[in-house]
């Protein structure tokens, strides 16, 4: 391994390679000012190849490399400028973070300077400002839209709604659902039983306690005349919520719609890539949760969640899915966020300890590990769950939602399911399930 | 001042504010027309008065000190008014010109009397008398004959019918007059918001669907989805319960005056649970917050503050929520929530006022309101699920459906208070009670004896009053806080008069098709106001309900009121006001109900005793 002095200014690169003949450069041709880096590197495809050599010079323990690597992605992308520089940015602090994570402390340190990780989470906010941060994109309300829809039209006939609502947005959704089941019944709206499992410590989260959003939220119930119960059952995903499930089989009543609402919460149960040396031995937690669920007879399963792949076992491969999965919401917030903003700034932080959490993290403590929607279908299929797709009322409200947002969102069909789109890539999937008569698989 | 009369009569009008001297010595802040008189010269379509007078606005206010004609000044409105600026507040120079509304409202008033065309100002009619040789003369624009015009509205109890609030161009008053006064004709394809005026209506076709919803706070929204998230969240809808909540602890310190709105019940069926601190430690905990919404009278709700805590009936048709089509299990979950061993958290149901512990096993033997319908489901629906229950219960038991045990011995599930006078009682969540016949005179009966309903036992109790529950014969009584709700809503009386001591006719021809599945009781019109009156009619003893005025009853601690509202059941055919005006026309009214003193915070049981003797002296007479 190559010396490394700990407090020596950021090398230039090309004096720095001089010293180095037998390091192999990745990149053809190396300009020496910052203006033509400007120039030549600010495309993605460059700065994502420069993010993966610097997390092979970081996982081969290569400081020299990874941080000459590290110094030129901070010249080429500030955090403060446009997208794809503020999506390199947060990818650049992500690396760092999982080099001082993964013992490299000593890179860690002396590029924290160049770097600055300015670390403004952890996110908390009031539940005004989370509805206002939730309402910036259809990133969210996308799956609220097209899930409220197919949960009203679930609860027809029944008395009693038991919805679960396994979501990082702390009842976000709510408002509206109760707000379209009042509208959609209004002689007789069903009594809204709602379970929580308790919050998942992801931002942004709440300022104020369970108790206190759930007083907030059957009090809007009332408001809307409709009848609720709050509960919250200590569980998290991490374990596959294992004692919500329990407490959903002891507490499941046998005259009301059972309602799970999946949203953007199954990928942080673990799956097989958890890193376990036991993983191979057993199923994986998600599989079973799809089972315990479908054992649950529920009358609606509806999974919404990201389409994007993290799962894989290498970061190189995560920080590839990440790099061309992430920068949407960055493109997003470039059309209508002014730079610099207070909410920018918190969205942008939102996004980027999602992005840390799938670069830096390992083993349990990364959570966002995505799965595209086909690994979900066939789970739920494997689980003995049928798509049902959704209604027309239900495409028209999101499209409704959506036309209220940026041009760049869009809307896909395919199958049974709706996709949200960003400039034609996709975003969010959102499917509907119902089990099907025949016994599981 | 000066007052001067114009051509067209006395005007007269002060400038600035009337008879009010500001304190600090300033000047009027605005100047207006204080008030008119007007003589003479009445109906022509424009007439015109002049205001000549002036007021030094440095006198601030001596000026009218010291004018002659106070009626004029009396129409000033308060200084404290003017402090916005209103529309309106014309130049006091300036003719004031009132117009019919059909000269208002006339698109082409200056008609020619040769071709009869129509225009919209003078002038372009001068013009066009030109072209048929008659004489005409355009106005001088010079000079002061021209004077600046103000316009009334015509609408006489408008602001601006005062020349004070003179509107100063036309087209803002034919505004005006059609926002107004006017039918409003232009309709909002896509929001069904109606406009009087076209240009109102262009202009909110532009901004439909942008920004139509605001908050309370103030905060705008475009979009109907944020503004709903919003709303759940912001602190005015927090206020706004907090005050309610408020006045309902206002009403309660002065339970004795004022008969409460049907508003404090719903106020007490919002149940909010802090974890408890048993529980806190415990792996699965669970935070549970309720509401029901009111329905029902049968939703009547009950919190007994007393130190013991504890029983509490609040969430009567929550009890039925959470258990439905489910055996007792489920009800003693929320019952005997603490009595469980089970590793699931106990789903809790608990007052409000209650200390933490919410059914305390139970030296004091209290028995638990049965459940009350809850709102979303129709009367009919609750039947048929009751029955599909009873069918399904080891015991056909009504009350047994619905998760209470059937009484006749006091349960595992629920403490049972033992009734003091120990004889047969129902419990009566519903709109009255009923005597009993063939029990010791004067009991109350309860409406729907589950016996009655599904078993073809001899009926004790017989009436059918809402969805209670009931035991019949047995010589404990369930249902007491539901009794106590029943008696307590004060208005309540025993029929006088006549007793029967035989079933109900109704009842018993409807019991002849009596199905385990409860279809015979899917026949909303089983309950029609025909069978109501019957048996209103029979003699029997019932309590009948006033609707006129809001019945409120103090058990313990906590006033119970129904207004008429509640009496609303979602099935309406169960109930047809009719019959309820009806019975409720006859009979007096116990003292108590109408003028209920301090909240007692004795315990219950003397407040039963003591209905419980009015009732029999009443029944017995």
């Amino acid at each position: 391994m190559m010396q490394f002095t700990e407090n020596a200014p950021p090398p230039s690169l090309y004096t720095a390679g001089g010293g180095g003949a037998s390091l192999v450069r990745p990149w053809p041709d190396f300009p020496t000012s910052a203006k033509s880096l400007q120039g030549n590197f600010n495309n993605a495809a460059c700065m994502e190849q420069l993010l993966v050599h610097c997390a092979c010079a970081i996982e081969a323990n290569d400081a020299t490399l990874a941080q000459q690597i590290l110094w030129v992605l901070h010249n080429i992308a500030p955090p403060e400028g446009d997208s794809n520089q503020r999506l390199t940015s947060a990818f650049l602090r992500a690396l760092v973070l999982r080099a001082s994570r993964s013992g490299c402390a000593a890179l860690a340190s002396s590029i924290t300077g160049c770097a600055a990780p300015d670390h403004p989470l952890p996110l908390c906010l009031s539940p005004l400002s989370l509805a206002g941060f939730i309402d910036l994109t259809p990133w969210h309300r996308f799956g609220f839209s097209a899930a409220n829809s197919a949960i009203a039209d679930a609860a027809e006939g029944f008395s009693v709604l038991h919805l679960v609502d396994l979501t990082t947005t702390h009842c976000m959704q709510l408002p509206t659902l109760i707000d379209c089941l009042a509208s959609r019944y209004p002689d007789g709206p069903p009594f809204l039983r709602l379970t929580l499992p308790t919050s998942s410590p992801a931002p942004p989260t709440l300022d104020i306690s369970l108790h206190e959003l759930g007083t907030r939220l059957v009090n809007f119930a009332r408001s809307r005349n409709i009848g609720m119960e709050f509960h919250v059952v200590a569980s998290t995903p991490s374990d596959g919520f294992d004692s919500l499930l329990r407490h959903l089989r002891a507490h499941h009543l046998a005259g009301e719609a059972l309602v799970i609402n999946c949203h953007l919460m199954p990928h942080r149960i673990p799956d097989e890539s958890a890193g376990s040396t036991t993983t191979a031995s057993r199923t994986s937690p998600r599989s079973a949760f799809t089972k315990a669920l479908r054992s649950l007879e529920p009358a609606l399963v509806i999974v919404v969640d990201e389409e994007a792949d993290f799962t894989a076992g290498d970061v190189v491969g995560r920080i590839k899915a990440a790099f061309n999965y992430m920068w949407i919401p960055f493109d997003a917030a470039e059309t209508f966020l002014p730079a610099g903003c207070e909410q920018r700034r918190k969205y942008e932080a939102a996004v980027c300890w999602k992005i840390e959490n799938v670069i830096a993290m390992e083993g349990v403590g990364r959570v966002e590990r995505l799965e595209p929607k086909a690994k979900w279908v066939h789970r739920m299929r494997a689980a003995g769950f049928a798509g049902i797709g959704f209604g027309e009322e239900a495409v028209a409200e999101v499209r409704g939602m959506l036309d209220e947002h940026s041009a760049g969102w869009g809307l896909k069909r395919d199958d049974d399911d709706l996709m949200l789109t960003w400039k034609g890539h996709d975003v969010v999937f959102a499917s509907a399930w119902v089990p099907t008569t025949s016994a599981p698989v | 001042m000066e007052i001067t009369a114009g051509p067209g009569g006395l005007v007269l009008a002060s400038r600035g504010w009337a008879g009010e001297a500001r304190p600090d010595g300033l000047g009027p802040a605005s100047s207006g027309w204080a008030g008119e008189t007007r003589r003479g010269q009445a109906g022509p379509v424009e007439f015109e008065s002049y205001s000549v007078m002036t007021v030094s606005n440095s006198a601030s206010g001596e000026a009218s000190a010291s004018s002659e004609n106070h009626a004029a000044l009396a129409f000033l409105p308060p200084p404290a008014k003017k402090k916005r600026n209103l529309p309106g507040m014309p130049d006091p120079e300036a003719e004031v010109i009132v117009l019919s509304p059909k000269t208002l409202m006339a698109t082409n008033r200056f008609v020619c009397e040769i071709c009869n065309k129509g225009f919209q100002r003078d002038q372009n009619l001068q013009l066009h008398r030109r072209g048929h040789n008659l004489p005409w003369k355009l106005r001088q624009r010079t000079g002061k004959e021209v004077k600046k015009r103000v316009y009334v509205c015509p609408e006489p109890g408008c602001v601006h019918h005062d020349p004070s609030r003179a509107l100063g161009d036309l087209t803002g008053i034919k505004k005006h007059f059609c926002r107004k006064h006017g039918e409003k004709k232009w309709k909002c394809d896509k929001c069904s918001k109606k406009y009087a005026v076209q240009s109102d209506w262009k202009a909110h076709a532009k901004t439909c669907g942008t920004r139509e919803y605001r908050c309370d706070c103030g905060t705008l929204f475009s979009r109907r989805d944020s503004y709903v998230t919003h709303l759940a969240f912001c602190d005015a809808l927090a206020e706004e319960s907090a005050r309610a909540h408020g006045s309902e602890n206002r009403r309660e310190e002065k339970a004795a005056t004022a008969a409460a709105a049907p508003a404090s019940l719903q106020e007490q069926q919002m149940v909010s649970l802090p974890m408890l601190p048993d529980q806190k430690d415990r792996e699965n905990s669970a935070v549970l917050l309720r509401y029901m919404p009111p329905l029902a009278p049968a939703s009547m709700s009950v919190n007994c503050n007393n130190s013991s805590g504890s029983t509490t009936s609040c969430a009567g048709n929550t009890l039925f929520a959470s258990s439905v089509a489910t055996t007792r299990t489920s009800f003693s979950d929320l019952i005997g929530g603490t009595s469980r061993t089970e590793a699931e958290p106990p789903s809790l149901c608990l007052s409000s006022n209650g200390p933490p512990s919410l059914f305390p096993p139970a030296p004091e033997r209290r028995q638990f309101a049965a459940p009350p319908p809850s709102a979303h489901m129709s009367a009919t629906a609750l039947l048929q699920k009751a029955a599909q229950m009873g069918a399904a219960a080891s015991s056909s038991s009504f009350l047994r459906g619905f998760g209470l045990p059937a009484s006749s011995s006091p349960s595992a599930t629920g403490c049972e208070l033992q009734w003091p006078e120990q004889t047969s009682m129902s419990a009566g969540l519903g709109l009255g009670l009923r005597y009993d016949g063939s029990g010791a005179a004067g009991l109350p009966g309860l409406m729907l004896s589950s016996a009655n309903l599904f078993e073809s036992k001899p009926a004790a109790t017989l009436d059918f009053l809402g969805l209670g529950m009931g035991t019949a014969g047995s010589s404990n009584a369930g249902g007491l806080s539901a009794f106590i709700n029943s008696i307590g809503a004060g208005g309540l009386e025993a029929y006088g008069g006549g007793r029967s001591s035989t079933p109900s006719k109704a009842w018993d021809g409807s019991g002849g098709d009596r199905e385990p599945n409860g279809r015979a009781f899917t026949d909303s019109n089983l309950w029609s106001a025909e069978v109501l009156k019957q048996r209103s009619g029979s003699g029997e003893n019932a309590v009948k309900i006033d609707l006129e005025r809001p019945m409120r009853t103090e058990i313990g601690v906590r006033e119970i009121a129904i207004g008429p509202t509640d009496l609303e059941f979602a099935d309406k055919n169960l109930w047809s006001a009719e019959v309820l005006k009806r019975r409720s026309s006859s009979g007096a009214r116990h003292p108590a109900a109408s003028a209920a003193g301090p909240p007692t915070t004795v315990d219950d049981m003397s407040v039963v005793r003591s209905w419980w003797a009015f009732l029999t002296v009443r029944s017995g007479g």
